[in-house]
């Protein structure tokens, strides 16, 4: 247990470091068409299905806030900045990314890899870091950021628009405080962290795509299990230090950062 | 005497086996069945051995090569074998041009004359053809997009590697055909067919 948790950290820095290394490959005209193919499958296709999750996440903070915690105008507006921009858009956009694009790709590339596909590649004398997993990463990390924008920009303006409907406040007083409340510091902070959690779902699905357990049809749903379960892991973790980083907290508070 | 374009052997407990192929000849190789062929097209691939191989590529040993000679010396070989098949997420003619576009070379309008003139000695459709995927494919078909993938790398020696299987009685007429095209296009090149006794 403890030598394949070892391999799989250490082939996934290894990972890290070749789509680092490769980044200027981007450009070559392959390698461009398969990263775009993965901003749109990644970003533009899944856009349209978030529409009503992500308004409804805007109204229901609102209106929770509001009507069962009898919060005021000023502190839902404030609780619906800090969940949609810091916690809940990111951590949305990311679990919709690991669900269609992860289990996508894992099984895409541990099918490749079953069928001989990456030996044909490989034969071909074309590098599959360069061809596979950079256009992955750098497509599914733009993606999640564009996404993770969009589900922000539709939790808001749901929130707004949708709100008065079943709360006693108006539009104009929601959005008044709303942009009061609003720095660039919240927008940084989701991308960052956007950018950091498609990455790591891009790089540990690309990873269990390329190392399956055995050679056989048989390996392809056990590799989109684990690339799924431990991408939702990872993405946790990560927002998990990023909360550490930036409110000094970890855990729900049990964990301080001295500062 | 011609130079070799390959030798290779291999001693198992079952069998031996020894090959020299002439550059510039044509040579068929009946091999004892699909381990040995595997293993001998495998080496020629990889320009690398397993324990109990020999190969000599070009009349050079590939036992001490570095990556970068491994390399260039497996450049100079074309393998039509279902070991090197298509990529079934790729239309036909992403397939044929990926190896151009990857490397930078040839260029692709090359690559597209090149496609148009094998598809028409196949009297194959070109427009169709190419906007096929793999599975929309028959194994002729198939065998005609690796083929001009192939050509595009212009290899000295060209392998077909069991060529007749999975075709018809129709199709394997035009079997003949892939080394016609060959020769067209490399005069000087080797041709080696490879089968089993079994297929044979």
């Amino acid at each position: 247990m403890l030598p394949q948790a070892l391999r799989e950290v250490e082939g996934g820095v290894k990972l890290s470091l070749n789509v680092a290394v490769r980044l200027p490959k981007l450009v070559r005209a392959p390698i461009f068409e398969s990263f775009l193919r993965q901003v749109y499958f990644t970003g533009v296709t899944a856009a349209t299905g978030v529409i009503l999750r992500a308004c409804a996440l805007g109204v229901i903070i609102i209106a929770v806030m509001m009507n069962m915690l009898d919060a005021d105008v000023d502190l839902a507006v404030k609780i619906l900045l800090l969940l949609v921009f810091r916690e809940l858009g990111p951590l949305a956009a990311a679990v919709v990314v690991i669900l269609r694009t992860g289990t996508a790709v894992s099984a895409e590339i541990a099918i490749m890899r079953v069928s001989g596909q990456t030996r044909a590649l490989r034969y071909l004398g074309i590098d599959l870091y360069d061809y596979l997993v950079l256009p992955r990463v750098a497509g599914i990390m733009l993606a999640t950021a564009a996404l993770t924008f969009y589900v922000q920009f539709l939790a808001v303006l749901g929130g707004l628009v949708l709100s008065p409907f079943i709360i006693e406040a108006s539009f104009e007083q929601l959005a008044g405080r709303f942009f009061d409340l609003f720095t660039p510091v919240d927008c940084y902070y989701s991308v960052v962290k956007s950018l950091l959690f498609g990455f790591v779902v891009a790089a540990c699905c690309c990873w269990h795509g390329l190392n399956p357990p055995d050679l056989t049809q048989n390996a392809v749903p056990k590799v989109v299990t684990k690339a799924v379960m431990q991408s939702m892991m990872l993405v946790l973790a990560v927002n998990a230090v990023f909360a550490y980083l930036v409110f000094g907290i970890l855990f729900f508070g049990l964990i301080k950062a001295n500062v | 005497m011609s130079e070799l374009a390959l030798r290779y052997s291999r001693s198992t407990p079952r069998h031996d086996v020894q090959v020299s192929v002439p550059q510039g000849a044509v040579t068929r190789l009946h091999l004892p069945d699909d381990d040995a062929k595997a293993h001998l097209v495998t080496a020629m691939l990889k320009a690398r051995t397993e324990p109990g191989e020999a190969l000599e590529l070009f009349g050079e040993s590939t036992a001490a090569l570095d990556t970068r000679q491994r390399e260039r010396i497996r450049s100079r070989i074309g393998a039509l074998s279902p070991i090197v098949g298509l990529m079934t997420n790729l239309n036909a003619w992403e397939n044929i041009a990926l190896p151009a576009a990857y490397h930078g070379a040839p260029a692709l309008a090359a690559v597209a004359q090149l496609a148009h003139e094998v598809l028409a000695a196949f009297g194959a459709e070109p427009r169709d053809f190419f906007a096929r995927v793999p599975d929309e494919l028959g194994t002729l078909e198939r065998k005609i997009a690796s083929f001009i993938r192939l050509l595009v790398a212009a290899p000295e020696l060209m392998v077909f590697d069991a060529l007749e299987d999975g075709l018809s009685h129709a199709e394997c007429r035009y079997a003949a055909r892939f080394e016609a095209e060959y020769r067209a296009r490399q005069p000087q090149g080797t041709v080696l067919y490879v089968d089993t006794k079994e297929d044979s």
